[in-house]
Protein backbone atom coordinates (compact mmCIF):
# COMPACT_ATOMS: atom_id res chain seq x y z
CA UNK A 1 0.00 0.00 0.00
CA UNK A 2 1.33 3.37 -1.27
CA UNK A 3 0.66 5.67 1.92
CA UNK A 4 1.32 9.66 1.62
CA UNK A 5 1.89 11.49 4.96
CA UNK A 6 1.12 15.08 4.36
CA UNK A 7 2.29 17.62 6.96
CA UNK A 8 -0.06 20.76 6.20
CA UNK A 9 1.09 22.96 8.87
CA UNK A 10 3.16 26.33 7.80
CA UNK A 11 5.92 25.30 10.17
CA UNK A 12 9.19 23.78 8.07
CA UNK A 13 10.26 22.28 11.75
CA UNK A 14 8.64 21.71 15.38
CA UNK A 15 5.57 21.49 14.26
CA UNK A 16 2.54 19.12 16.23
CA UNK A 17 1.13 17.90 12.93
CA UNK A 18 5.21 16.38 12.57
CA UNK A 19 4.98 14.87 15.99
CA UNK A 20 1.65 13.23 14.84
CA UNK A 21 2.79 12.26 11.10
CA UNK A 22 5.83 10.72 12.97
CA UNK A 23 3.98 8.41 15.29
CA UNK A 24 1.47 7.33 13.03
CA UNK A 25 4.25 6.33 10.26
CA UNK A 26 5.76 4.14 13.23
CA UNK A 27 2.54 2.43 13.17
CA UNK A 28 2.05 2.57 9.95
CA UNK A 29 5.58 0.61 9.26
CA UNK A 30 5.24 -1.94 11.79
CA UNK A 31 1.61 -3.30 11.04
CA UNK A 32 2.16 -3.82 7.00
CA UNK A 33 4.03 -3.57 4.09
CA UNK A 34 3.52 -0.22 3.50
CA UNK A 35 5.24 2.02 1.15
CA UNK A 36 5.14 5.76 2.84
CA UNK A 37 6.14 9.10 1.04
CA UNK A 38 6.45 12.43 3.19
CA UNK A 39 5.12 15.27 1.65
CA UNK A 40 5.31 19.04 2.85
CA UNK A 41 2.43 21.70 2.17
CA UNK A 42 3.98 24.35 3.98
CA UNK A 43 2.99 26.69 1.05
CA UNK A 44 -0.18 28.20 -0.80
CA UNK A 45 1.28 25.76 -3.90
CA UNK A 46 1.34 21.93 -4.18
CA UNK A 47 4.95 21.79 -5.52
CA UNK A 48 5.39 19.53 -8.82
CA UNK A 49 7.23 17.12 -6.77
CA UNK A 50 4.14 16.71 -4.21
CA UNK A 51 2.10 16.39 -7.01
CA UNK A 52 4.20 13.31 -8.52
CA UNK A 53 4.61 11.97 -5.16
CA UNK A 54 0.18 12.40 -4.68
CA UNK A 55 -0.15 10.40 -8.18
CA UNK A 56 1.99 7.51 -6.81
CA UNK A 57 -0.21 7.19 -3.75
CA UNK A 58 -3.28 5.41 -2.77
CA UNK A 59 -3.75 6.57 0.37
CA UNK A 60 -3.33 10.43 1.59
CA UNK A 61 -3.15 11.51 5.29
CA UNK A 62 -3.34 15.26 6.14
CA UNK A 63 -1.72 16.38 9.63
CA UNK A 64 -2.64 20.18 9.95
CA UNK A 65 -3.40 22.55 12.51
CA UNK A 66 -6.55 24.02 13.66
CA UNK A 67 -6.31 27.77 12.58
CA UNK A 68 -9.30 30.09 13.54
CA UNK A 69 -11.78 26.76 13.39
CA UNK A 70 -10.97 25.48 10.05
CA UNK A 71 -7.83 25.17 7.97
CA UNK A 72 -5.02 26.76 7.33
CA UNK A 73 -5.21 29.40 4.89
CA UNK A 74 -2.01 28.21 2.72
CA UNK A 75 -3.08 24.39 3.22
CA UNK A 76 -6.82 25.37 1.86
CA UNK A 77 -5.00 27.04 -1.04
CA UNK A 78 -3.51 24.05 -1.81
CA UNK A 79 -6.76 22.21 -1.04
CA UNK A 80 -8.23 23.94 -3.85
CA UNK A 81 -5.06 23.29 -6.46
CA UNK A 82 -5.40 20.01 -5.88
CA UNK A 83 -9.39 19.61 -6.77
CA UNK A 84 -8.28 21.45 -10.02
CA UNK A 85 -5.76 18.83 -10.80
CA UNK A 86 -7.02 16.18 -12.94
CA UNK A 87 -6.34 12.52 -11.24
CA UNK A 88 -7.66 10.99 -13.85
CA UNK A 89 -10.07 8.84 -11.81
CA UNK A 90 -8.16 7.92 -9.31
CA UNK A 91 -9.20 6.05 -6.11
CA UNK A 92 -7.72 8.00 -3.23
CA UNK A 93 -8.92 6.84 0.05
CA UNK A 94 -8.44 10.65 2.63
CA UNK A 95 -7.82 10.76 6.35
CA UNK A 96 -7.00 13.84 8.41
CA UNK A 97 -5.43 14.44 11.89
CA UNK A 98 -6.14 17.77 13.06
CA UNK A 99 -4.34 19.07 15.73
CA UNK A 100 -5.60 22.09 18.20
CA UNK A 101 -4.00 24.24 20.73
CA UNK A 102 -7.20 24.48 22.95
CA UNK A 103 -7.55 21.54 25.04
CA UNK A 104 -10.84 19.71 23.36
CA UNK A 105 -10.32 18.38 20.61
CA UNK A 106 -13.83 18.19 19.21
CA UNK A 107 -12.71 21.92 18.33
CA UNK A 108 -11.33 20.37 15.35
CA UNK A 109 -15.13 18.80 14.84
CA UNK A 110 -15.49 21.46 11.34
CA UNK A 111 -11.91 21.86 10.10
CA UNK A 112 -12.36 17.75 9.64
CA UNK A 113 -15.45 18.78 7.98
CA UNK A 114 -13.91 20.69 5.42
CA UNK A 115 -11.50 17.40 4.50
CA UNK A 116 -14.12 15.66 4.09
CA UNK A 117 -16.45 18.23 2.04
CA UNK A 118 -13.36 18.69 -0.08
CA UNK A 119 -13.48 15.27 -0.78
CA UNK A 120 -17.31 15.37 -2.30
CA UNK A 121 -15.71 17.41 -4.51
CA UNK A 122 -13.18 15.85 -5.83
CA UNK A 123 -14.36 12.25 -6.00
CA UNK A 124 -11.97 10.98 -3.29
CA UNK A 125 -13.07 8.49 -0.39
CA UNK A 126 -13.40 10.14 3.31
CA UNK A 127 -11.49 7.63 5.70
CA UNK A 128 -12.43 10.26 8.99
CA UNK A 129 -10.19 11.92 11.32
CA UNK A 130 -9.04 12.35 14.78
CA UNK A 131 -9.11 15.62 16.48
CA UNK A 132 -5.93 16.31 18.81
CA UNK A 133 -6.87 18.49 21.40
CA UNK A 134 -3.86 20.22 23.41
CA UNK A 135 -1.66 20.06 20.54
CA UNK A 136 0.70 22.91 22.00
CA UNK A 137 1.87 20.37 23.96
CA UNK A 138 3.09 17.63 21.54
CA UNK A 139 6.23 18.59 21.16
CA UNK A 140 7.23 18.25 24.50
CA UNK A 141 5.74 14.62 25.01
CA UNK A 142 8.26 11.78 25.33
CA UNK A 143 6.60 8.60 23.25
CA UNK A 144 6.28 5.43 25.61
CA UNK A 145 5.77 2.08 25.23
CA UNK A 146 2.56 0.53 26.91
CA UNK A 147 -0.08 2.87 26.49
CA UNK A 148 1.53 5.16 29.19
CA UNK A 149 2.06 8.97 29.62
CA UNK A 150 0.69 12.30 28.71
CA UNK A 151 0.15 11.40 24.72
CA UNK A 152 -1.13 7.60 25.39
CA UNK A 153 -4.78 8.77 24.32
CA UNK A 154 -3.54 10.03 20.89
CA UNK A 155 -1.53 7.49 20.38
CA UNK A 156 -4.52 4.73 20.81
CA UNK A 157 -6.25 6.90 18.46
CA UNK A 158 -3.57 7.14 15.95
CA UNK A 159 -3.60 2.99 16.34
CA UNK A 160 -6.94 2.35 16.10
CA UNK A 161 -6.52 4.63 12.80
CA UNK A 162 -3.92 2.75 11.69
CA UNK A 163 -6.37 -0.53 11.88
CA UNK A 164 -8.52 1.11 9.35
CA UNK A 165 -6.09 2.82 6.82
CA UNK A 166 -4.42 -0.38 6.31
CA UNK A 167 -7.96 -2.25 5.92
CA UNK A 168 -8.51 1.07 3.46
CA UNK A 169 -12.09 1.22 5.95
CA UNK A 170 -12.98 4.35 7.11
CA UNK A 171 -13.65 5.35 10.53
CA UNK A 172 -16.25 7.44 12.55
CA UNK A 173 -14.03 10.75 13.86
CA UNK A 174 -12.56 10.33 16.65
CA UNK A 175 -11.91 13.32 19.37
CA UNK A 176 -9.24 12.66 22.05
CA UNK A 177 -7.14 15.17 24.10
CA UNK A 178 -3.94 14.60 25.70
CA UNK A 179 -3.56 12.66 29.11
CA UNK A 180 -2.11 15.87 31.48
CA UNK A 181 -4.79 18.14 33.61
CA UNK A 182 -6.55 20.91 31.23
CA UNK A 183 -5.53 23.33 34.39
CA UNK A 184 -2.35 22.77 34.24
CA UNK A 185 -1.67 22.42 30.40
CA UNK A 186 -3.87 26.22 30.78
CA UNK A 187 -0.98 27.38 33.32
CA UNK A 188 2.12 26.16 30.95
CA UNK A 189 0.84 27.97 28.26
CA UNK A 190 0.37 30.89 29.96
CA UNK A 191 3.89 30.81 31.34
CA UNK A 192 5.25 29.86 28.24
CA UNK A 193 3.91 33.16 26.65
CA UNK A 194 5.13 34.90 29.80
CA UNK A 195 8.79 33.27 29.07
CA UNK A 196 8.54 34.11 25.28
CA UNK A 197 7.59 37.90 25.30
CA UNK A 198 10.68 38.34 28.02
CA UNK A 199 13.18 36.45 25.38
CA UNK A 200 12.35 39.03 23.13
CA UNK A 201 12.96 41.64 24.82
CA UNK A 202 8.86 42.89 25.99
CA UNK A 203 7.27 42.82 29.54
CA UNK A 204 4.88 40.67 30.58
CA UNK A 205 2.21 42.72 30.83
CA UNK A 206 3.35 43.78 26.77
CA UNK A 207 1.11 40.74 26.15
CA UNK A 208 -2.30 42.44 26.57
CA UNK A 209 -1.39 45.69 24.32
CA UNK A 210 -4.55 47.14 23.07
CA UNK A 211 -3.10 48.90 20.07
CA UNK A 212 -4.43 51.91 18.31
CA UNK B 1 -16.87 50.75 12.86
CA UNK B 2 -18.01 48.10 9.95
CA UNK B 3 -15.14 45.89 9.10
CA UNK B 4 -15.54 43.84 5.81
CA UNK B 5 -13.24 41.65 4.59
CA UNK B 6 -13.92 40.23 1.14
CA UNK B 7 -12.14 38.20 -1.60
CA UNK B 8 -13.92 40.43 -4.04
CA UNK B 9 -11.36 42.85 -5.80
CA UNK B 10 -13.57 45.21 -7.29
CA UNK B 11 -15.78 45.34 -4.71
CA UNK B 12 -18.81 47.62 -5.17
CA UNK B 13 -21.80 46.43 -2.52
CA UNK B 14 -23.12 49.80 -0.95
CA UNK B 15 -22.41 50.09 2.80
CA UNK B 16 -24.23 52.37 5.53
CA UNK B 17 -22.36 54.07 7.95
CA UNK B 18 -18.52 54.32 8.73
CA UNK B 19 -16.42 51.31 7.63
CA UNK B 20 -13.53 49.72 5.84
CA UNK B 21 -13.03 47.53 3.37
CA UNK B 22 -10.08 44.80 3.15
CA UNK B 23 -9.53 43.17 0.12
CA UNK B 24 -6.84 41.54 -2.40
CA UNK B 25 -4.40 44.60 -3.10
CA UNK B 26 -0.99 43.02 -3.83
CA UNK B 27 0.67 39.89 -2.68
CA UNK B 28 -0.86 38.48 0.60
CA UNK B 29 1.19 36.35 3.09
CA UNK B 30 0.07 33.41 4.83
CA UNK B 31 0.19 33.20 8.67
CA UNK B 32 3.45 31.22 9.63
CA UNK B 33 2.49 30.18 12.94
CA UNK B 34 5.15 31.99 15.22
CA UNK B 35 2.56 33.47 17.38
CA UNK B 36 4.61 36.86 16.98
CA UNK B 37 1.68 38.54 17.29
CA UNK B 38 1.36 37.60 20.88
CA UNK B 39 5.04 37.63 22.03
CA UNK B 40 6.98 40.03 19.56
CA UNK B 41 4.61 42.93 18.51
CA UNK B 42 1.41 41.87 20.82
CA UNK B 43 -1.57 43.12 18.68
CA UNK B 44 -0.05 43.32 15.68
CA UNK B 45 1.26 40.76 12.93
CA UNK B 46 4.60 40.38 12.05
CA UNK B 47 4.83 40.00 8.56
CA UNK B 48 5.00 43.53 6.73
CA UNK B 49 2.91 43.00 3.52
CA UNK B 50 0.13 45.61 4.33
CA UNK B 51 -2.17 42.69 6.09
CA UNK B 52 -0.12 43.19 9.16
CA UNK B 53 -3.44 45.02 11.31
CA UNK B 54 -6.13 43.98 10.67
CA UNK B 55 -6.33 42.56 14.87
CA UNK B 56 -6.05 46.00 15.31
CA UNK B 57 -8.84 46.86 12.99
CA UNK B 58 -11.34 43.67 14.71
CA UNK B 59 -10.68 45.79 18.02
CA UNK B 60 -12.13 49.05 16.96
CA UNK B 61 -15.10 47.21 14.76
CA UNK B 62 -18.52 46.48 15.78
CA UNK B 63 -19.25 44.58 13.07
CA UNK B 64 -17.30 41.94 10.84
CA UNK B 65 -18.74 41.35 7.87
CA UNK B 66 -17.45 38.32 5.63
CA UNK B 67 -17.95 38.30 2.05
CA UNK B 68 -16.49 35.13 0.40
CA UNK B 69 -16.62 32.30 -2.11
CA UNK B 70 -17.45 29.33 -0.29
CA UNK B 71 -14.56 26.79 -0.51
CA UNK B 72 -16.02 22.89 1.15
CA UNK B 73 -17.66 25.28 4.02
CA UNK B 74 -15.00 27.66 4.48
CA UNK B 75 -14.12 30.84 3.70
CA UNK B 76 -11.65 31.10 0.34
CA UNK B 77 -8.17 31.34 0.86
CA UNK B 78 -7.37 34.88 0.96
CA UNK B 79 -10.45 35.76 3.59
CA UNK B 80 -9.04 32.74 5.60
CA UNK B 81 -5.31 34.22 5.05
CA UNK B 82 -6.84 37.69 6.57
CA UNK B 83 -8.13 35.73 9.70
CA UNK B 84 -5.47 33.88 10.76
CA UNK B 85 -3.05 36.93 10.62
CA UNK B 86 -5.53 38.46 12.75
CA UNK B 87 -5.25 36.56 15.53
CA UNK B 88 -3.58 39.46 17.84
CA UNK B 89 -7.63 40.50 18.15
CA UNK B 90 -7.58 37.96 20.99
CA UNK B 91 -5.23 37.59 24.21
CA UNK B 92 -2.53 34.77 24.20
CA UNK B 93 -4.00 33.21 27.51
CA UNK B 94 -6.85 31.00 28.12
CA UNK B 95 -10.09 31.22 29.54
CA UNK B 96 -13.31 28.57 29.67
CA UNK B 97 -16.51 29.61 28.44
CA UNK B 98 -19.26 27.45 27.61
CA UNK B 99 -17.15 24.34 29.40
CA UNK B 100 -14.29 24.71 26.21
CA UNK B 101 -11.14 26.50 26.31
CA UNK B 102 -10.60 29.76 24.65
CA UNK B 103 -8.84 32.88 24.51
CA UNK B 104 -8.98 35.61 27.16
CA UNK B 105 -10.25 38.95 25.49
CA UNK B 106 -7.55 41.76 24.18
CA UNK B 107 -10.02 44.50 23.46
CA UNK B 108 -13.43 45.24 24.78
CA UNK B 109 -15.43 45.97 21.81
CA UNK B 110 -18.18 42.90 21.05
CA UNK B 111 -18.45 42.31 17.40
CA UNK B 112 -21.29 40.72 15.75
CA UNK B 113 -20.54 38.73 12.80
CA UNK B 114 -22.42 38.62 9.11
CA UNK B 115 -20.84 35.60 7.11
CA UNK B 116 -22.13 36.11 3.17
CA UNK B 117 -21.12 33.22 1.25
CA UNK B 118 -21.00 32.97 -2.07
CA UNK B 119 -20.24 29.98 -5.24
CA UNK B 120 -22.15 27.87 -7.82
CA UNK B 121 -22.39 24.79 -6.29
CA UNK B 122 -22.58 24.95 -2.71
CA UNK B 123 -24.35 21.22 -0.96
CA UNK B 124 -26.09 21.21 1.89
CA UNK B 125 -22.91 19.98 4.30
CA UNK B 126 -20.96 22.90 2.97
CA UNK B 127 -23.86 25.19 4.17
CA UNK B 128 -23.93 22.99 7.60
CA UNK B 129 -20.03 23.64 7.81
CA UNK B 130 -19.90 26.94 7.12
CA UNK B 131 -22.72 27.90 10.05
CA UNK B 132 -20.95 25.98 12.31
CA UNK B 133 -17.63 27.63 11.52
CA UNK B 134 -19.30 31.41 11.59
CA UNK B 135 -20.76 29.97 15.14
CA UNK B 136 -17.44 28.34 16.24
CA UNK B 137 -15.60 31.83 15.42
CA UNK B 138 -18.24 34.22 17.41
CA UNK B 139 -17.25 32.28 20.10
CA UNK B 140 -13.59 32.71 19.80
CA UNK B 141 -13.96 36.52 19.41
CA UNK B 142 -16.53 36.42 21.95
CA UNK B 143 -18.97 37.66 19.65
CA UNK B 144 -22.21 37.47 18.19
CA UNK B 145 -23.72 36.26 14.94
CA UNK B 146 -26.04 38.33 12.94
CA UNK B 147 -26.88 36.04 9.82
CA UNK B 148 -24.90 33.54 7.12
CA UNK B 149 -26.28 33.81 4.15
CA UNK B 150 -25.38 31.89 0.94
CA UNK B 151 -25.46 33.22 -2.78
CA UNK B 152 -25.13 31.65 -6.15
CA UNK B 153 -23.08 34.86 -7.63
CA UNK B 154 -21.75 38.06 -6.90
CA UNK B 155 -23.96 39.91 -9.30
CA UNK B 156 -26.55 38.99 -6.56
CA UNK B 157 -24.59 40.19 -3.14
CA UNK B 158 -24.58 43.61 -5.59
CA UNK B 159 -28.82 44.15 -4.71
CA UNK B 160 -27.72 44.71 -0.84
CA UNK B 161 -26.93 47.30 1.20
CA UNK B 162 -24.17 46.49 4.01
C1 LIG C 1 -3.42 31.68 13.18
C2 LIG C 1 -3.69 30.64 14.22
C3 LIG C 1 -5.00 30.30 14.51
C4 LIG C 1 -5.26 29.33 15.47
N1 LIG C 1 -6.56 29.02 15.74
C5 LIG C 1 -6.84 28.05 16.65
C6 LIG C 1 -8.20 27.71 16.93
O1 LIG C 1 -9.15 28.27 16.36
N2 LIG C 1 -8.42 26.76 17.87
C7 LIG C 1 -7.40 26.12 18.52
O2 LIG C 1 -7.67 25.24 19.35
N3 LIG C 1 -6.10 26.41 18.25
C8 LIG C 1 -5.81 27.36 17.34
N4 LIG C 1 -4.50 27.67 17.05
C9 LIG C 1 -3.43 26.92 17.73
C10 LIG C 1 -2.84 25.80 16.85
O3 LIG C 1 -3.84 24.94 16.38
C11 LIG C 1 -1.82 25.01 17.69
O4 LIG C 1 -0.78 25.85 18.06
C12 LIG C 1 -1.29 23.77 16.99
O5 LIG C 1 -0.72 22.90 17.96
C13 LIG C 1 -0.24 24.06 15.93
O6 LIG C 1 0.05 22.88 15.23
P1 LIG C 1 1.33 22.71 14.29
O7 LIG C 1 2.53 22.79 15.22
O8 LIG C 1 1.19 21.37 13.68
O9 LIG C 1 1.33 23.81 13.30
C14 LIG C 1 -4.19 28.66 16.14
C15 LIG C 1 -2.88 29.03 15.84
C16 LIG C 1 -2.61 30.00 14.90
C17 LIG C 1 -1.18 30.37 14.60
Amino acid sequence: MRIALINGSPKVSNSASGVLLTDLKSFLITSSKTEIKEINLHNTVVSKEALEDLKNTDVWIFACPLYVDGIPAHLLSCLVQLEETDWQDRQVQIYGVVNCGFYEGIQAEFALNILQNWCTKTGFTWGGGIGVGGGGALQQMPTMKNGHGPKAPVEKALGTMTDKIIQRETQKNNYVSIAFPRFLYKMAAQMGWRQEIKANGGKTKELGNQLE
Amino acid sequence: MKLIITDIEHFNIPVEGDYKVIRPQGNIHHCIGCFGCWVKTPGKCVIHDGYEGTGIDMGKCTELILISQCCYGSVSPFVKTVQDRAISYIHPDFVLRKGEMHHKRRYKNIITISAYFYGTHITEREKETARNIIDANADNYDGLVKNVCFYNTIKELENMIL
